[in-house]
């Protein structure tokens, strides 16, 4: 059982190939970059290798949790290549500088909606590269002029004669060729895949059951850890009764892990029930005072000291003192978990030589240098598989599950997969941060809005990964309450640090998750101050938006938006807007709801988005979808509560998450602009909530400020709307 | 040892009666297409057939499943012909992360194969399977391509 299998991306890599004739090293974010590259390509590592039979292996730096990576980074390399995208064999690529891609090749993970973003460019220019080096190929074995060439769908094809060599068959010759230094890309008008609806690559293997995740790998010798740590955050166990287990059937060993204690056994279900049978004991310490309703309490209590200043445009204070009214309102959204659907697990090999890793990850580097650290191997020695993922939302960033597999297989000596049980998964969660904000707005006589700021009090999870600077906000605590598209004159955010005492992370959409609630309500609570109708005072302070204001009128045109409550025969409903930019595209939602047994109900959300340029709109219409769920969901019900230190909340029966019954139907608009690339996994979240939450107001005047409101009643509020 | 039926054929198998089906069938049988995903029967991840019926695998214990005909999603498909359900999956792209989608389509399979013309509220009923990626507007789509409409739908 010492032997590592599977290293023939390894082995590739190494530059020992068998039968892989052509590759790239493409380290670079920019043409530019490109130019300075002149070293033959037969000896360089690669995201693209061409076989002499045609087979075409191309190795993504972005991991597929759903977000579509798979098919839409391949379609910028074949739409460029000249090559069907379904001759495409789509692998993950393994760590290494050559594959960081983002922010000037220093980066490499899969997260805040930039994969295709960040390589718009650079994926194309693959493509292009490797076809302007086939077409040049193809000249020398033909023995013909590079103008009397061009390409056709995998082969290179003379004009004059009609002769046709395939890719293949050029591959050895290409490979000896220099890579080009300036690559043409195609104009717009001449693409074959961007912009055009591509069905998924990854779907069959989802609908038959071959789609290997990370709970899926089998390794032969692999042993099974079910795992437990103290649920109190920063609490260890203090002891074990491992006597107690060791002669229950498949039990092979009881080990402590960071935090706490692994049971190790030939199946899954032996290592669980030993463990739910376990004896252990907690040391206590003061972490059990925290609960979260002391932490809102505190935090709610903070929210008038000054902050420390995000943005500031005017002057605000000069404003609120001229002013003829002020409105404020305070908003409180809770911690929320991930629970992705396959709970967090990684299977890990460790000998004295070598480490493989099989772990759902959003950034294969930190966990090659995480097992690099647990096992004192050189990064050279480490292998780290990346399966598909169940689901990512930002929690698989972070490498605690990894660090224990690494910890348990270390000690065996033989492979460890590590399963969590969904209450580990749920109670051990780097939260979404509890967040308190506060709004303010000045209105001057004629009631136009002259000033607005805003006061958020909390954590965030850039903050805790990476040290700010001094006099720096923390952006993923601040971003989309800053820099809005409204004309308001006078402006400020600032942000009062209050730490959380436990983990808190990424959340699809980070701050702008709360933020885009939060802000967008508070917009409309500024129309009915005004007096004006909130459709009507958003599009009048967007006058000089006009990007915005297109995205807006585009989902209220698509929905027949109307204002006020709308009585029919059958109903009593009502449309609410709301409109938030993130990652840069614009999203604008229109929901309509009515009140059914003193609950909303969502009939119908529609979504218009600009995200510059759109390369596959049937993931792009999938992402909008996606996103609305994840807004639904933390609006109607999910939270997850504190008391004596751990999480209240530990499976699906109290941590609900949307269920289908509660999804809307949706209508997506996309545009396209002359706007830089956007990005598309998460910007359908934050509106989501205000859309309904606004239109919840208009029938029932009650203004939502806290989410979740499952516990919240609705009655009809005939002179409201 | 226990016997099973699983996807048209016999097999033995030395475990506990108790241990939950879901278990027996990935870590005994290697059929990882049922998925694992809260143990208590709520998410549907662990959904497959027990003779025809869709059944939440993760919460059964494997001798409740003796003498019955077990179909995981890896048996869906006979004779290499896609089950409707896949192929109406295929068609709309449904999956994101794809962890659920063996539950679901079981759900779905199961459903049509009782009720060929479900309307919008036989689904919703049917269909309460969770998805973190939020597919359920594509999955009822891909529901309705299914539905028969000659057998008379209410």
């Amino acid at each position: 059982m010492n032997q590592i299998k599977n290293l023939s991306r390894r082995q590739f890599l190494a530059g020992s190939a068998s039968g892989l004739t052509l590759a790239f090293l493409l380290p670079l974010s920019s043409r530019k970059a490109l130019a300075s590259q002149n070293s033959p390509a037969s000896a360089l590592t690669a995201f693209l290798n061409l076989n002499p039979e045609g087979k075409v292996t191309f190795y993504n730096p972005f991991i597929e949790m759903g977000q579509g990576t798979y098919t839409s980074i391949p379609m910028l390399v074949a739409e460029e290549m000249d090559i069907d995208l379904d001759s495409i064999e789509v692998t993950q690529a393994p760590h290494g500088d050559q594959y960081k891609t983002m922010f000037g090749g220093t980066q490499r993970y899969t997260g805040g909606s930039r994969s295709v973003r960040s390589s718009y460019e650079l994926m194309r220019t693959v493509g292009s590269a490797a076809r302007a080096m086939l077409l040049q190929a193809g000249a020398q074995a033909l023995d013909v002029p590079l103008a009397e060439l061009d390409t056709d769908n995998g082969q290179v094809r003379h004009k004059i004669s009609g002769r046709k060599l395939s890719y293949g068959q050029l591959a050895e010759i290409a490979a000896t060729l220099p890579v080009p230094e300036s690559p043409p890309l195609k104009i717009e008008s001449d693409f074959r895949y961007i912009g055009k609806p591509v069905k998924r690559k990854d779907t069959l293997a989802k609908t038959d059951g071959t789609a290997e995740f990370g709970i899926d790998v089998k390794v032969p010798g692999m042993l099974y850890a079910a795992v437990k740590r103290n649920p109190v955050y920063g609490e260890t166990i203090s002891s074990v009764d491992a006597d107690a287990v060791q002669s229950m059937r498949g039990v092979i060993a009881v080990e402590r892990i960071p935090q706490g204690v692994a049971v190790v056994a030939d199946s899954y279900w032996h290592a669980k029930l030993a463990l739910d049978n376990l004896p252990v004991s907690y040391a206590k310490s003061d972490n059990r005072s925290f609960s979260s309703e002391g932490l809102a309490r505190e935090m709610r209590a903070r929210a008038d000291e000054p902050g420390l200043t995000a943005e500031d445009q005017g002057d605000i204070e000069n404003a609120f003192e001229k002013a003829a009214d002020k409105i404020e309102a305070t908003y409180e959204v809770p911690f929320l978990a991930h629970t992705t659907m396959e709970p967090m697990n990684c299977t890990a090999h460790v000998t004295s030589s070598q480490c493989e890793l099989w772990a759902p990850n959003q950034g294969v580097d930190f966990f090659a240098q995480l097992a690099a650290k647990i096992t004192g191997l050189p990064l050279d020695k480490i292998t780290v598989h990346t399966p598909y993922l169940g689901g990512g939302f930002g929690r698989r960033f972070y490498q605690d599950y990894a660090e224990q597999a690494l910890v348990l297989a270390k000690k065996i000596g033989q492979p460890v997969k590590v399963i969590w049980s969904r209450e580990e998964d749920l109670q051990q969660d780097f939260f979404r941060p509890m967040t308190v904000v506060k709004h303010r707005a000045a209105l001057d006589k004629s009631k136009h809005i002259t000033a607005w700021h805003i006061s958020l009090t909390g954590e965030g999870p850039a903050g805790r990964l990476f040290p700010l600077k001094p006099g720096q906000a923390d952006n993923s605590v601040v971003e989309g309450a800053i820099h809005q598209p409204y004309a308001i004159a006078n402006k400020r955010v600032d942000w009062i640090k209050h730490t959380h005492q436990i983990p808190i992370g990424f959340w699809r959409s980070v701050g702008h998750s709360f933020n885009g609630f939060i802000t967008e309500s508070f917009i409309d609570e500024m129309a009915y101050s005004a007096g004006v109708e909130p459709l009507v005072f958003r599009s009048e302070l967007l006058n000089s938006s006009p990007r915005y204001l297109k995205v807006l009128q585009t989902a209220t045109q698509l929905a027949s938006y109307q204002a006020g409550v709308i009585e029919t025969d059958a109903m009593r409903y009502a449309y609410g807007i709301a409109l938030h930019e993130s990652f840069g595209s614009i999203v604008a939602q229109v929901a309509k709801v009515s009140i059914e047994r003193e609950q909303p109900k969502i009939h119908k959300i529609w979504c218009s988005i600009d995200c510059g340029k759109v390369v596959n709109p049937d993931t792009i219409e999938a992402q909008m979808q996606s996103g609305i769920s994840t807004g639904l969901s933390q609006l109607l019900l999910e939270e997850v509560t504190f008391k004596e230190g751990k999480a209240v909340q530990s499976n699906f029966h109290d941590y609900p998450i949307l269920p289908a019954n509660l999804m809307p139907e949706i209508e997506v608009a996309i545009l396209e602009s002359d706007a830089e690339i956007g990005g598309v996994g998460e910007p359908g979240t934050p509106p989501a909530a205000a859309a309904v939450c606004n239109a919840l107001f208009k029938l029932s005047g009650t203004r939502i400020r806290k989410l979740p409101i499952k516990e919240m009643t609705f009655v009809e509020a005939r002179e409201n709307g | 040892m226990i016997k099973l039926h699983i996807n048209d054929t016999e097999h033995e198998v030395d475990i506990e009666p108790d241990t939950p089906l879901l278990w027996v069938i990935r870590d005994s049988f290697g059929l990882t297409g049922t998925k694992f995903g809260c143990g208590i029967s709520q998410c549907g991840a662990c959904t497959l057939h027990i003779d025809g019926i869709a059944v939440r695998s993760c919460t059964l214990p494997v001798s409740a499943a003796v003498g019955k005909k077990i179909t995981t999603i890896e048996g869906l498909s006979k004779h290499g012909v896609a089950h409707p359900v896949q192929e109406a999956w295929c068609k709309i792209d449904v999956p994101q992360c794809g962890y659920c989608q063996s539950g679901q389509i079981m759900s779905a399979a199961a459903l049509l194969a009782r009720n060929p013309s479900p309307n919008d509220r036989d689904i919703e009923q049917a269909m309460t399977n969770l998805c973190r990626c939020g597919s359920y507007v594509r999955i009822k789509q891909a529901i309705r391509s299914l539905v028969d409409t000659k057998a008379g739908a209410v």
